[in-house]
């Protein structure tokens, strides 16, 4: 009787899927897949907006009925009708306290005194991040307003971000705190001097780069983008705030946490300047 | 596989893809949303062995990769491994029981998060290991594992047949068959 046997055919099928995903991933970093994978990924943005609109359209209003309905649940023994009104008056409260909100975050947006004379695009955030690895957000503005790639993105307060993905009316912008990001900046008196401000991930202190050991930094520093020539973003837009600052006893370089200026974990509103690096 | 498979298929692919684009999205535990894509390579394994988990995992993953702003081809690449390996592992055990699904959605997930930190991180974005890798593994399998039994129903109604491919097979027993 022969030995029981094992097909191979399983493991070839996987040899050879995972030599294509590490072919797409390969051609895909070194950008030889760029025009097709971003090309697909518009498409694909495209064509997917429609349906995520239409399908929040229909899940956020039963969300808000069950919502609701916990919360009538616990004073139904109350008068039904006057429930009802109260529940209503909140609920006019609150929109119209949302709407001022988002009135005044528009309005600000409008005046943000360090952009000077560049032109930007206003946007709504429409996702916090499509990965969990990755800080990025997902805004309601795309080519048909004008964004291109590698357009910087402010927020109240300073800097956001940058343009990585851009759709026919959507864009995906990567964080200053994403692993990614490097904005160069620069600090101290005028002129000020260079650095490096580095990304570790969403909700953690940027750090900086090339800050000579014993520098005298100050909590509160803000850095601004240094728009060095060739630089990713217009110069003087603040980033972030020094939050501490130390020299260990054989570093060459200071050790500097920073927060960013923008509140970036509640963006509702954000504009995207229509400036490209070769500016 | 044939037409009637490839449309059911493409509709529980279209309908995973349409719930985490939109309603997934907007659940944050911890700063981290569920990802039911994952969910697919994991579930196809169980249902139809190594190599359609495999083929499976690489298709879903490179549908997930159209709406993710890492490395494109990265979940593909996680997305058959992980296929694969539940598929083997998963070869021997009673394909019937009510507990396979949610337990092996829950290790399954850990297992493809771990990857795709890792991989991620090797493939040039060193980044994606600084990120709260434990929070991410914990949020994103436990709610699969919450997920999985009805979405095994949905996996199950895709693929038509449950495959044997992988599993031992004897000359002797084909020489008798015949």
């Amino acid at each position: 009787m022969a030995p029981p046997r094992r097909s191979r055919r399983p493991r070839t099928t996987l040899l050879l899927l995972v030599l294509a995903a590490v072919t797409i991933i390969t051609l895909d970093a070194r950008g030889g897949l760029d025009v097709v994978t971003s090309g697909v990924r518009s498409v694909a943005s495209d064509a997917f907006s429609p349906v995520r609109s239409g399908v929040n359209a229909i899940v956020e209003p039963i969300g808000s009925f069950l919502a609701g309905s916990v919360h009538y649940g616990a004073v139904r023994e109350q008068n039904q009708k006057l429930q009802a009104e109260i529940d209503q008056l909140k609920s006019q409260d609150a929109t119209t306290a949302d709407q001022s909100e988002s009135l005044r975050q528009l309005s600000a947006l409008l005046n943000l005194p360090y952009l000077g004379n560049l032109q930007s695009v206003p946007a709504q955030v429409t996702n916090f991040g499509t990965s969990n690895f990755a800080a990025t957000i997902d805004i309601n503005v795309g080519r048909s307003d004008g964004v291109q790639l590698s357009m910087p993105v402010v927020g109240l307060g300073g800097l956001v971000g940058l343009v990585v993905q851009v759709s026919h009316h959507t864009a995906t912008v990567r964080l200053i705190t994403d692993g990614q990001s490097a904005v160069g900046a620069r600090y101290g008196p005028a002129p000020g001097s260079l650095a490096v401000l580095n990304g570790v991930g969403a909700g953690r202190p940027l750090t900086a780069d090339l800050v000579p050991s014993n520098t005298p930094l100050t909590n509160g520093e803000v850095f601004v983008t240094s728009g060095l020539q060739d630089a990713l973003f217009p110069a003087g837009i603040p980033v972030a705030r020094v939050v501490s600052s130390h020299t260990g006893d054989t570093a060459s370089q200071e050790s500097v946490s920073l927060v960013p200026e923008a509140d970036l974990a509640h963006l509702r509103y954000v504009s995207v300047i229509l400036w490209a690096p070769s500016q | 596989m044939t037409r009637g498979e490839l449309a059911r298929l493409s509709v529980v692919v279209f309908l995973f893809v349409v719930v985490q684009e939109t309603v997934m999205l907007d659940i944050r535990i911890g700063g981290v949303h569920p990802d039911i894509m994952v969910l697919l390579p994991i579930l196809a394994g169980i249902i139809g062995g190594p190599s359609r988990g495999a083929s499976i995992g690489f298709t879903t993953g490179l549908v997930s990769d159209l709406f993710l702003p890492t490395q494109f081809g990265l979940s593909a690449l996680v997305g058959c491994l992980i296929g694969f390996a539940v598929g083997l592992a998963t070869i021997a055990l009673d394909r019937t029981a009510w507990w396979l699904a949610p337990l092996t959605a829950l290790g399954g997930t850990a297992l493809y998060e771990v990857t795709y930190g890792v991989l991620g991180s090797v493939l040039g974005q060193p980044q994606m290991l600084h990120v709260a890798l434990a929070r991410i593994v914990i949020v994103v399998s436990v709610t699969n594992a919450v997920l999985a039994l009805p979405a095994m129903r949905l996996v199950q109604w895709g693929m038509a047949e449950a495959s044997t491919e992988g599993m031992p097979t004897s000359d002797a027993g084909v020489g008798a068959a015949r």
